[in-house]
């Protein structure tokens, strides 16, 4: 018995030696002599700007926008190409217990029709996949897709979406963010807690510093979904070629990361995948993931035809994701002269149906969400919630926007109170030089103050206020 | 089928299309004018936006046989192998335009206040482009280009 | 859009003779702005667009010697650019500019707003403060009513399928009369009204108002008119005071919805404030002509 173990080892070495030597054979000679520098970087010394700043320069783009010669995804076509419409559940929380698609395939104009178990890997998302390309077993939104269409023309794939029939079974939905934290909640996905990502962030001894302070301001402030609304809405053109691979001409903004999902989802290897980037007519955030590439993909490899997919503003609005609305308690204490001397912040991020860039936003928003106030004392608690709507995800500033209307709107609630004008008790709690982030970071290159000052000088603070 | 044949950029273009078919389709399927965009697709957004004898018109709302026989002018025709028109000298120069999506609607609306008005308030220049939308510009440079243009078309201002 | 067929009458008889032809599967189009956006939602495409936007007897703006006609098919560009409307009814001009865009007023109709009938339309309330009168041409000929009348309800007016509206009318006396209209959105363009209002009255002897008009959209089923308020106001002097009242009683006349707009509570608090200004707008105009 030991024996052949030995043998096993002994043979393992060997070829992993010879393995070695084979690599060492082939390893072709250097073309190019690797180029000798210095070990020294280069830091870019805070505030000496290089000579571009201040310049004028044309945006490369302008001349043609203005022509509108600018091509799009919608603006391109390919011979033979057909049209691709996706079916909305148009129910919050279901079990899908049938999808027949047998009366639209039989529409004279349909090519092919596409459900979510025919995905070879049905589930995505950046940093939990969470999301199903095509909803095949449950649907946790309204805007979830549950089957898609490819016809010679939008119309008759609009019109074939009507013919598919999904039975479901309804589940109870859950809709508001703080009902779906608690312990006995629905659970949209089948986890123990709706809860999918927290942080906490802490700094000195809030509870003491409380004790503390002369007065202690406490207030809940919510904020609402937004969505991105680009100009352009999604859009995206797949061809399967004979040869399997694909490619996809895309308005996402992050093709990379699309182009590894892409053969994710699809089960094959990333360079049978090419992606192509076009000029994106608006993204703010929107346009950040996959969203209908690889359905398109699969329709087109059915159909041996280019297959074009562009989302209605309905699909845009009810979707695609749009910026987390924030419930953020904050309570903050302020010594008699106006120095912030505390700060507890507890943010609820309604995340929707599925996690896309929600833990993106809730560490932005988490860090970010004391202000650029020195206070020495932190304490940081954010949660983000599944709910049955539409999905939150990435948008302009990840969370800092939120977080800063509640900050802001405290500090002016203590500036009243305490008979402090809201510029000085701003200037007298700001950032300056070498400050100390609620995460310890030391900032460089502070300038809050000074862009208040300039700020308020220019448009007449004393004068007006 | 209906045959619909419209004077577009100056030139007579015909084309036979299904009465549903709306002026955009036609013009951006059939006749290969993909300036204007479908953005909202029921006359909110603008970003459609072409001329129909001189008049400013959602093309998504439109069909492509009620333009029958009439004048119409999309982006593309705009620009003149001489010259451009003062709007897109000034948007480029201000990058008024960020995505561009949104262009060729505004540059053609404000273009037929310039027609109209040639020395409008920048409450007229708001008016006249409330149906049109931009989600990255925040209007102040677009503003500003309509500003600029309308100096130069009244000779104020040289177009450098 | 789903497809459909498409003819384009050129006079009012051979309308009704091709509505006869194809309704009730007929549809007819006007500017497309409220019908082409439905067609484009809906699964129930009629067979027949008949397109009455180039119709003549649909078109013009004019004084005849019942009052000033304007055609169904009169944009409301057109209305905003009519040199006897500014005049006259400068109401109807800032009615017609409150609608939509100017894409949308370039190819939106007066009569395709008047039929769509919404509670919101902005220009119910300044033809209804006028007395507005309109035509209607069908199978029997052509009858004429008031605008009181041909609002039936939400989306619906008393229009038969086979009936085409052909123009509105403004009675003679009206022509002129002081007349204010003002609209609330939650912006200044594109966006259908929270509630609007017009007032008009004639400045009667001894500065009393005399035939006062209050109608009020977007606060019921259909455009209406504050008739307890006008009685209230009738033969009373023409002072602030009683123009707050007069706005306080129309409060008590509407039947206004909560939605996504604004809560009801917020549209009786619009009416009140809208009505007093609608009469003081009036009155402004009313001062500035003397
Ligand atoms: C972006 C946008 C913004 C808008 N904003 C506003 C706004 O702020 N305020 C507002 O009031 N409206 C608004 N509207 C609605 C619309 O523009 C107006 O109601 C317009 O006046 C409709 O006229 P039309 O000629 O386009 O009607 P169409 O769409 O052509 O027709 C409307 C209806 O009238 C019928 N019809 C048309 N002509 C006749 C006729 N001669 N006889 C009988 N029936 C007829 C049609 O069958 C249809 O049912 C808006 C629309 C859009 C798209």
């Amino acid at each position: 018995m030991d024996d052949k173990v030995r043998v096993a080892e002994q043979q393992d070495l060997d070829t992993l030696e010879s393995l070695r030597e084979a690599d060492a054979d082939l390893r072709l000679p250097a073309v190019v002599e690797p180029v000798a520098y210095p070990l020294e970087t280069l830091t870019p010394v805070a505030r000496q700007q290089t000579p571009a700043v201040g310049q004028r320069a044309p945006r490369p783009d302008g001349r043609l926008h203005g022509l509108g010669q600018t091509k799009y995804i919608d603006d391109m076509t390919f011979p033979d190409m057909i049209h691709a419409k996706v079916l909305r559940a148009g129910i919050a929380s279901a079990r899908i217990i049938s999808i027949d698609v047998s009366e639209a395939e039989a529409m004279p104009g349909v090519l092919a029709t596409l459900v979510g178990k025919e995905i070879p890997v049905n589930s995505y998302g950046p940093s939990i996949q969470d999301q199903p390309l095509l909803a095949d077993e449950f649907v946790r939104h309204a805007g979830d897709g549950v089957a898609a269409v490819a016809a010679v023309s939008e119309q008759i794939a609009k019109d074939a979406l009507a013919k598919i029939k999904v039975e479901y079974e309804p589940i109870e939905p859950v809709f508001d963010p703080l009902e779906a934290i608690k312990e006995d909640s629905i659970k949209v996905h089948p986890t123990a807690s709706n809860i999918y990502a927290s942080k906490i962030v802490k700094k000195g001894d809030v509870e003491k510093a409380f004790a503390e302070s002369a007065h202690i301001f406490e207030d809940q402030y919510r904020t609402q979904m937004v969505e991105h609304v680009p100009m352009e809405p999604h859009a995206s053109i797949a061809m399967w070629d004979a040869n399997e691979r694909v490619s996809l001409w895309s308005s996402l903004g992050r093709i990379t990361l699309g182009r590894a999902d892409m053969a994710r989802v699809l089960n094959m290897p990333v360079n049978r995948v090419r992606m192509i980037a076009t000029i994106v007519g608006g993204n703010f955030g929107g346009k950040n993931e996959l969203t209908t590439e690889p359905v398109l993909a699969l329709l087109s490899k059915k159909t041996g035809r280019p297959v074009k997919g562009v989302y209605s503003r309905e699909d845009e609005f009810i979707s695609s994701t749009t910026r987390h609305p924030f419930i953020m308690d904050y309570k903050t204490g302020v010594s008699a002269e106006g120095k912030i001397l505390a700060r507890k912040v507890r943010l609820i991020l309604d995340g929707g149906a599925y996690c896309s860039w929600s833990e993106t936003t809730l560490g932005k928003a988490c860090i970010l969400s004391p202000g650029p106030y020195n206070i020495p004392n932190v304490h940081i608690e954010a949660y983000v919630t599944y709910t049955n709507k539409t999905m939150t995800g990435a948008m302009r500033g990840f969370g800092a926007p939120q977080v800063c209307f509640a900050y802001e709107s405290q500090m002016d609630d203590i500036a009243r109170k305490l008979g402090i004008d809201p510029l000085e008790i701003r200037m007298m709690n700001a950032f300056e030089e070498f400050a100390d982030s609620p995460t310890g970071q030391v900032l460089e290159s502070v300038v809050v103050k000074d862009s208040l000052k300039i700020a308020a000088d220019r448009f007449g603070w004393k004068e007006n206020g | 089928m209906t045959d619909v044949t419209l004077t577009v950029n100056g030139k007579e273009r015909s084309a036979s299309v299904p009465p549903e078919t709306t002026l955009l389709e036609m013009l951006r399927s059939k006749l290969n004018l993909t300036g204007a965009k479908l953005g909202c697709d029921v006359g909110d957004c603008g970003a459609c936006t072409v001329l129909v004898a001189g008049k400013s018109v959602n093309a998504c709302l439109m069909l492509a046989v009620q333009a029958n026989g009439r004048d119409v002018l999309t982006i593309e025709g705009l620009a003149t192998a001489e010259a451009f028109h003062p709007l897109q000298k000034t948007f480029e120069e201000l990058a008024s335009l960020q995505c561009g999506f949104c262009g060729p609607g505004i540059i053609l609306s404000a273009k037929t206040l310039l027609d109209e008005n040639p020395d409008p308030t920048v409450q007229e220049i708001k008016d006249a482009l409330a149906g049109n939308l931009c989600r990255c510009t925040g209007y102040t440079k677009i503003l500003e280009g309509v500003v600029d243009a309308a100096r130069i078309m009244n000779g104020k201002q040289d177009a450098a | 859009m789903r497809a459909f067929d498409y003819i384009a009458p050129d006079s009012t008889e051979s309308v009704v003779a091709a509505l006869a032809a194809h309704s009730p599967n007929a549809r007819l189009l006007g500017g497309g702005t409220d019908l082409i956006v439905d067609l484009k939602h809906t699964s129930n495409t009629p067979k027949v667009l008949v397109d009455v936007s180039q119709v003549e007897d649909f078109h013009g703006i004019e004084m005849t010697d019942r009052g000033l006609r304007i055609g169904s098919m009169v944009t409301h560009t057109e209305i905003m650019k009519s040199e006897i409307i500014q005049k006259e009814l400068p109401a109807m001009v800032d009615a017609a500019h409150t609608v939509g865009a100017v894409q949308t007023r370039n190819l939106g109709t007066l009569g395709g707003n008047l039929v769509t009938c919404v509670p919101s339309m902005d220009s119910g309330p300044t033809l209804l403060a006028l007395d507005a009168l309109v035509t209607i041409a069908g199978p029997k000929g052509s009858r004429q009513i008031t605008l009181e009348e041909f609002f039936v309800g939400p989306r619906k007016t008393c229009l038969e399928p086979d009936e085409v509206l052909v123009d509105i009318i403004i009675p003679k006396e009206n022509v002129g009369k002081p007349t204010h209209f003002l609209k609330f959105g939650l912006r200044k363009g594109q966006a259908l009204a929270l509630v609007n209002a017009a007032a008009s009255f004639h400045v009667g002897d001894g500065n009393i108002f005399s035939a006062p008009r209050i109608a009020l959209g977007a606060v019921a089923p259909v455009v209406m008119r504050a008739t307890k308020a006008e009685d209230f106001l009738a033969g009373k002097e023409i002072t602030e005071a009683n123009m707050a009242e007069a706005g306080e009683i129309a409060v008590t006349e509407i039947k206004p919805i909560t939605d996504f707009r604004a809560s009801k509570e917020y549209r009786r608090e619009l009416v009140a404030v809208f009505t007093r200004r609608c009469l003081a707008g009036a009155y402004a105009l009313h001062q500035s002509r003397a």
